[in-house]
């Protein structure tokens, strides 16, 4: 790959939740001009600017950035927890959704809205998803060492069983809250506020940091765990460190947004298709490709129609053709066989 | 340094059979100790004994003066380097980046590697001479090569011990050639151990320093391979009838066919 073509893909998807969360402030059901957003955006900072009790003041500050925000903190951390899934139990076919993560996490939240409303929604999901994910992990591991198709399949079985799960908690749960859980389950942000920002980034950033620091053993490790074991990296140790970090991620995106399914497959997909396999620079890059895609999906989302449509559905109906594209366009190269 | 392999023993369960059994030989510095012995006679789990991937139910190995028995996956890999077999990796690395995994046992847990890290990969990849291919994709190089690459690996390792399964299994003659002509002038030059599993015996007598016969678990000859590889010792281990040839000062062994 030449040098400079590819070092403007590094630089361009870098910026890009920038440039992408820029754009996504002006656009909306009620227009506001880029000057009008300058002078709100600063006008903390220069007092001269006041620009007064105006009503784009509330849309920008209470709605649109928070939302945007939070949309590019959940797509980061599906972004990133989607790189680590397929490195370390070396398939480029698993995310989060794909895992069970996404669905124990599901299952958790819907039991402490539905029932157990004293407990806080973060440590269920967390705890649902790391039951979900140790499943799918025992049931596809035979002596030893992790085949692809098992784990998919394994991963398949547990959705299925927290699906089901849910399910139940749908039949017994009391109406009013049966709207708020079913709304929330296709995945949205149209509930987002600063309060959601912080937790989201705090939980987040947690999962995220760890996994940041060590990005480059995800190389040794997607090599296989003997090789990886030979090389002197201490797999079993690394691999549980990996997996709860992304799993914390994860957890917490789902217990502020819902299930959001997809992004954590494409996103690195995408990404180590522009700019090669190397954690060192996949990572953090999926991370930034991760939030854009994320704005752009919920800017598509709430404005496409008069109603805020769940995001999640936006995900799932461009995910899916635009992999399928993938997979003929350059699948081998990035797929690795 | 020496590595020295003293009455190993492995099972895999309690109660399930033994598949090495009372192992010793050595294998002194800066030499090639080929193993032989027909499939399933325990090479590989030998080979896994002794990097420590298994740990062997019985038995301790040396190297140097140091037991390796309770070293950490970090210690260890900076004795032993271990090139696999042919595989797949599942993302299209760069040689370099392949190469420069050798150095994982030198990068701090949340770390990155440093300058000298890049110096040894980069001191690795031309002393094999696979410079011309240090940007193609891994994945994408031929068997030979790609062989090519997992030595310049062991050798960013650093370590004074490499182990090799079965390295020229998938290639054609001219890159076992290759490849083995490679191996035995760096384990000269830097006094590197090499430790090396053949399913053929031709190339322990043509690569090899010196030789361990292992059938069935146990060691049944060491020595120089031109002395201990015989007629009777192949029929007695591979059951093939055998001829050895002498030419220009070496031996070979060429396989009697019957004609039934």
């Amino acid at each position: 790959m030449d040098d400079t073509v590819r070092s403007t893909k590094i630089i361009f998807i870098s910026i890009s939740p920038i440039l992408v969360g820029w754009l996504a402030i002006f656009i909306g059901v009620y227009g506001i001009t880029p000057t009008v957003v300058f002078k709100i955006l600063f006008s903390d900072v220069f007092s001269s600017f006041q620009p007064g009790d105006i009503p784009e003041r509330a849309i920008i500050m209470d709605i649109r950035l928070p939302r945007i925000i939070l949309a590019g903190i959940v797509g980061a951390s599906l972004g990133g927890s989607g790189v680590v899934l397929q490195a370390i139990f070396r398939n480029p076919l698993v995310d989060p959704f794909i895992l069970g993560i996404s669905a124990g996490a599901a299952f958790g939240c819907a039991i402490s809205v539905g029932f157990l409303a004293f407990l806080p929604v973060q440590p269920m999901a967390f705890l649902w998803a790391i039951v979900a994910v140790v499943l799918a992990y025992v049931t596809a591991r035979t002596q030893g060492e992790i085949s692809r198709l098992p784990l998919i399949l394994s991963g398949v079985i547990v959705s299925a069983f927290f699906t089901a799960l849910v399910s139940i908690v749908k039949f017994l749960v009391d109406p009013h809250k049966l709207q708020s859980i079913v709304y929330w389950l296709m995945g949205s942000f149209s509930l987002s506020d600063w309060r959601l920002v912080k937790l989201a980034f705090g939980g987040i950033f947690l999962g995220l940091m760890p996994p940041f620091l060590m990005r480059w053993r995800l190389n040794v490790i997607s090599m296989g765990e003997e090789e990886a074991k030979s090389l002197g990296v201490n797999v079993k140790r690394d691999r549980i460190i990996f997996i709860a970090c992304s799993t914390l991620a994860v957890a917490t995106a789902v217990s502020v947004c819902g299930i959001i399914g997809w992004v954590g497959l494409m996103v690195p997909h995408l990404v180590r298709m522009m700019v090669g396999p190397d954690h060192r620079i996949l990572f953090p890059l999926s991370l930034a490709g991760g939030a854009s895609f994320m704005i752009v999906a919920d800017t598509i989302s709430r404005t496409i129609t008069t109603f805020d449509i769940p995001v999640g559905i936006i995900t799932a109906l461009t995910g899916a053709p635009f992999f399928i594209y993938l997979m003929k366009r350059g699948g081998k190269e990035a797929w690795g066989v | 340094m020496m590595v020295e392999v003293k009455s190993i023993y492995f099972r895999h369960n309690e109660g399930s059979r033994e598949i090495l059994k009372d192992i010793n030989f050595c294998a002194p510095q800066g030499s090639i100790t080929a193993v032989l012995g027909p499939n399933g006679s325990g090479k590989s789990t030998l080979f896994r004994c002794i990097v420590g991937l298994w740990r062997p139910s019985r038995g301790e190995v040396f190297v140097g003066r140091k037991n390796t028995r309770e070293l950490s996956f970090r210690e260890r890999a900076q004795l032993f380097a271990m090139v696999p077999q042919d595989h797949h990796p599942p993302f299209p690395y760069k040689v370099f980046d392949v190469v420069l995994m050798g150095r994982a046992s030198y990068v701090g847990m949340f770390s990155s590697p440093k300058k000298k890290d890049y110096e040894a990969t980069e001191e690795a990849i031309s002393l094999v001479g696979i410079n011309h291919i240090r940007n193609k994709p891994y994945t994408k190089i031929s068997g030979g090569e790609r062989q090519l690459v997992l030595i310049a690996r062991a050798l960013a390792q650093a370590s004074p011990v490499i182990i090799l399964d079965e390295p020229t299994s998938h290639l054609d003659f001219r890159n076992q050639l290759k490849v083995l002509t490679t191996i035995r002038s760096i384990s000269k030059e830097r006094q590197i151990t090499v430790l090396v599993t053949f399913h053929d015996p031709n190339l322990s007598m043509l690569f090899a320093d010196y030789a361990v016969i292992i059938n069935d678990g146990s060691v049944i000859a060491t020595g120089p391979p031109h002395q201990i590889v015989t007629e009777e010792l192949i029929k007695r281990v591979y059951g093939v009838e055998t001829k050895i040839l002498a030419w220009n000062g070496a031996k070979l062994v060429c396989p009697i066919l019957s004609a039934k």
